[in-house]
């Protein structure tokens, strides 16, 4: 009953601290999104642990946690195969606002150089 | 015929012994050219020396690779509106006097992206080492016979692009391994691709990135890149209308 407490409390704890997060501005409500709902799954499964039981057993998981850690595994994997396009899409992003920057900061100069020349 | 606006594109990385006299040869052909160095966040006098030379320089504000150095020419390029580019590396290695040569397919229409090779008779005077022989002879063969046209040179950053490519690369253009994917994608756009007899000579400065331990390992890099974009899929030309877009 205690682990079962406990882990209620867990998912309890991830919930708020991913709202306490979006109040102080540090997550997104696009990011925080899937936490809370994974936060409420957690909650969800600690309490009706029974659905688990019969999910592991019918999928031929002998352990209910070798099948917990079977789907956080998966989970982590596609997590950052996820994380991964995001940094490679900041990384381009951040490719073409350099490019932007310098072809802007040149332009500038030499637009300087010629209106100081036509003052000079 | 109406005059071409020529743009041509240096991108250089620490390369302050050799940019000027780069820029100079280039300046030298008297073709009516903007010679532009894209100077790809240089932590040496490579923007200073480029510009004291007669080159325009854009300075990116860190290091973004070849590749990105390159699409920021094109960038340039296609916003003010330039029919031709070339792509000149700024260590020295190219011979500019060949410049005149390679754009000359693009203006008689010939050709939608030259490239200049070591390796089309008659010059074949360049000898590289044998490690990268072996490099450059292996994609070859593979982007010879995945674009079904004969290219032989396919590392060669000697080239020159019309407005159309102009267009696609400055929206797009491949990161990883540049010069090779950049071959692939003009094909899949449905590109006339073609190369010319170039001479280059040996670095003069810096490194090649191709060094001969990671030979084989950049082989298999450049390899699954080379196949991932060849699982893009054919190009629409719908980036072939040349409207500048805001």
């Amino acid at each position: 009953m205690s682990l079962k407490i406990l882990s209620v409390l867990v998912g309890l704890f991830s919930f708020f601290l991913v709202i306490e997060l979006v109040r102080r501005e540090k997550l997104t409500f696009k990011y925080a999104f899937g936490w809370l709902f994974i936060a409420l799954l957690a909650v969800f499964f600690s309490i009706f642990d029974r659905t688990l039981e019969g999910m592991a057993h019918w999928l031929g998981f002998e352990l209910v946690s070798n099948f917990i850690f079977f789907v956080l595994l998966c989970f982590f994997v596609f997590l950052s195969i996820l994380l991964t396009t995001f940094l490679c899409e900041q990384d381009s992003r951040n490719d073409a606002m350099a490019q932007k920057i310098g072809i802007l900061e040149m332009e500038l100069k030499e637009f300087k150089e010629r209106i100081e020349g036509k003052d000079g | 015929m109406l005059q071409k606006k020529v743009l041509i594109i240096v991108p250089a990385y620490n390369e302050e012994d050799r940019i000027k006299k780069t820029v100079e040869e280039i300046l030298s052909t008297g073709i009516a050219a903007k010679v532009l160095v894209i100077n790809d966040g240089s932590r040496d006098d490579t923007a200073k020396k480029a510009k004291s030379s007669g080159a325009h320089v854009i300075s990116l504000p860190f290091n973004t690779g070849i590749g990105g150095a390159v699409q920021t020419g094109f960038r340039y390029a296609f916003e003010n509106d330039f029919d031709i580019a070339c792509q000149v590396d700024g260590d020295g290695q190219h011979d500019v006097s060949y410049i005149g040569a390679l754009i000359k397919p693009i203006l008689e229409n010939e050709s939608d992206m030259v490239i200049g090779s070591r390796f089309v008779p008659p010059f074949m005077g360049y000898q590289s080492s044998f490690v990268r022989k072996i490099g450059i002879n292996f994609f070859s063969h593979l982007i010879s016979f995945l674009c079904s046209v004969k290219i032989t040179d396919p590392t060669s950053g000697f080239r020159a692009y019309n407005k159309k490519m102009i267009h696609i690369f400055s929206q797009s253009y491949p990161a990883d391994f540049p010069e090779p994917e950049a071959i692939m994608i003009a094909r899949l756009y449905g590109a006339r691709v073609k190369e010319i007899p170039v001479e280059m000579r040996k670095r003069q400065t810096g490194h090649s990135s191709i060094r001969y331990l990671a030979t084989l390992y950049y082989m298999i890099k450049v390899t699954f890149a080379i196949l991932l974009n060849l699982l893009k899929g054919k190009k629409s030309n719908a980036a072939t209308t040349y409207v500048r877009s805001t």
